[in-house]
């Protein structure tokens, strides 16, 4: 819907509240790709900045749930206007778990760089969080630009995240069982193999609450799903 | 569509209560209503919404024919109330409008006790043959319209005395004291204040159990609180009719969409 309400104070609320949306999208876009950066390179200050920012982002999420219930409260939106106000709740919601999981990956960094060197797979988390960044601008996009078939492609696109960390699962278990000095680096890159991998899921959730402000109907579950690191034992 | 009231909205398909075919009204020259169907249901409340001079309340008054007042106005297609035409030359108008009672915008109680507002239509049908009865009919009327605990000890003052709330209140019990089947209502809650039409929509949703209520309305917000099923008029035509929390949440046509989030007059 295009079309401007009668009330253009209305159209001010609700681009508002979608604008803070999207910064908030960004701030937490940069805070993967740092994130991320700061474990592969085991880059102390860098993650200190991540773990800082991460506040801003909690802030705006602040923001965004007072501006929605006020919107809610003052002008009982209906219709696909009602989806813009609970959509815009819902992603902001997504994204600041996602930003929490990047603060994760800084935290995990000052560890890390204590331990020794595990080079290998580095180069795979950095593509695998650099996936999902581009996971979530694609989402961001779509939202403004109301294009469901570059959200339906995002939510196809989680499979290759998750392809991502059963390989890197099977790769830690390697080095464990290589060496048993391995093990705290790599129970570490783990986790962070594994938020990365989560992001990629509240990624697609957000993807698909793209769908639903578009269409008012949330996507049919046809996702193809590759998370079999539950059936994986360390005896292969 | 999961609707979280699926139960208590929950209405039987089957019931139709009145149904109308290719219904077209014209004032004068002037085509007001175009080739409407709709299928109206029992024991539930319909609304209609549109913006002004999309034809609602014109459309309304069909239904128990007080378009025949107007000498201008001309009816065309068929309205079965039952199964049967209310249209035919052996129906009463009268007696059609016993079963098809009426509430208007304006509370409008006539010039005498709160008592004989309501025994004035069951006094006319014949429906009381002794004053005891009577009474009886009176004080359910008055029940069933939330008004019996403020009027009982003042049922012979006028009605006219009372608070516009109240009034209109009274007027719903007079259109109940009839015992309708169909309860039509324009508008009847735009001259009350937010308290006042509180009581009047619970007391539709209460009246749902027994009739089949159509009310118009301006207030989106009044039509999606009480009403089960919605229909939308624009310049003369349904355009679309189907359940309220579906047209509130996701109309299938964008004009129903446009209007409902305020983006026509």
């Amino acid at each position: 819907m295009n079309q401007e309400h009668i009330s253009s104070a209305f159209d001010r609320d609700l681009e508002a509240i979608q604008a803070l949306m999207v910064k908030m999208g960004g701030l937490v876009e940069a805070a993967i790709l740092d994130g991320a950066k700061a474990v592969t390179t085991r880059d102390i200050e860098l993650a200190e900045k991540v773990r800082k920012g991460d506040a801003a982002i909690d802030e705006l999420e602040e923001r965004i749930n007072e501006e929605t219930a006020r919107t809610i409260a003052l002008r009982a939106p209906v219709s696909s206007d009602l989806r813009v106000v609970l959509s815009v709740l819902k992603l902001a919601a997504s994204l600041e778990r996602i930003g929490d999981y990047a603060r994760n990956l800084a935290k995990r960094t000052e560890v890390l760089a204590d331990q020794r060197p595990i080079s290998g797979p580095d180069k795979a988390l950095k593509r695998m969080s650099k996936e999902v960044q581009r996971m979530l601008k694609d989402t961001l996009d779509a939202y403004v630009r109301r294009d469901v078939e570059l959200a339906e492609d995002v939510r196809q696109r989680d499979e290759e995240v998750d392809e991502m960390y059963n390989a890197l699962f099977r790769e830690f278990l390697t080095f464990m069982m290589e060496d048993p000095r391995n093990i705290t680096a790599c129970m570490h890159l783990h986790f962070i193999a594994k938020n990365v991998e989560r992001m990629g899921d509240l990624v697609t959730n957000m993807a698909e609450q793209v769908v639903y402000v578009v269409t008012g109907e949330m996507p049919d579950d046809t996702r193809p799903k590759s998370d079999e690191t539950a059936f994986i034992s360390g005896e292969t | 569509m999961n609707d979280m009231r699926l139960i208590e909205r929950a209405v039987n398909m089957d019931d139709i209560k009145i149904s109308a075919r290719k219904v077209q009204v014209y004032y004068g020259d002037n085509h007001a209503i175009k080739d409407v169907n709709v299928d109206i249901q029992d024991k539930t409340v319909t609304a209609f919404i549109g913006p002004s001079g999309c034809g609602k309340s014109t459309f309304l008054r069909c239904l128990n024919r007080m378009n025949d007042t107007i000498d201008i106005c001309r009816v065309e297609g068929d309205i079965h109330l039952d199964g049967e035409d209310i249209n035919d030359k052996r129906v009463d108008p009268v007696q059609l409008r016993a079963k098809v009672g009426m509430v208007f915008q304006k509370p409008n109680p006539f010039p005498k006790s709160i008592y004989d507002n309501v025994a004035y239509g069951p006094k006319i049908h014949g429906m009381a043959s002794n004053k005891a009865e009577l009474d009886e009919i009176v004080e359910n009327a008055l029940r069933r319209a939330a008004l019996w605990e403020e009027a009982k000890d003042r049922l012979d003052t006028p009605g006219t005395g009372l608070s516009g709330g109240q009034q209109q209140r009274l007027c719903i019990a007079r259109a109940v004291a009839t015992e309708p089947e169909v309860l039509l209502m324009d508008e009847p809650c735009s001259a009350l204040d937010p308290i006042a039409t509180s009581q009047v929509e619970e007391l539709i949703d209460e009246l749902r159990t027994d009739y089949s209520v159509v009310i118009v309305t301006h207030s989106m917000q009044q039509a999606a609180r009480v009403s089960q099923k919605t229909a939308f008029f624009h310049l003369g035509h349904l355009v679309e009719y189907g359940e309220t929390g579906k047209i509130f949440t996701n109309p299938e046509d964008e004009r129903t969409e446009s209007y409902i989030t305020g983006r026509i007059g």
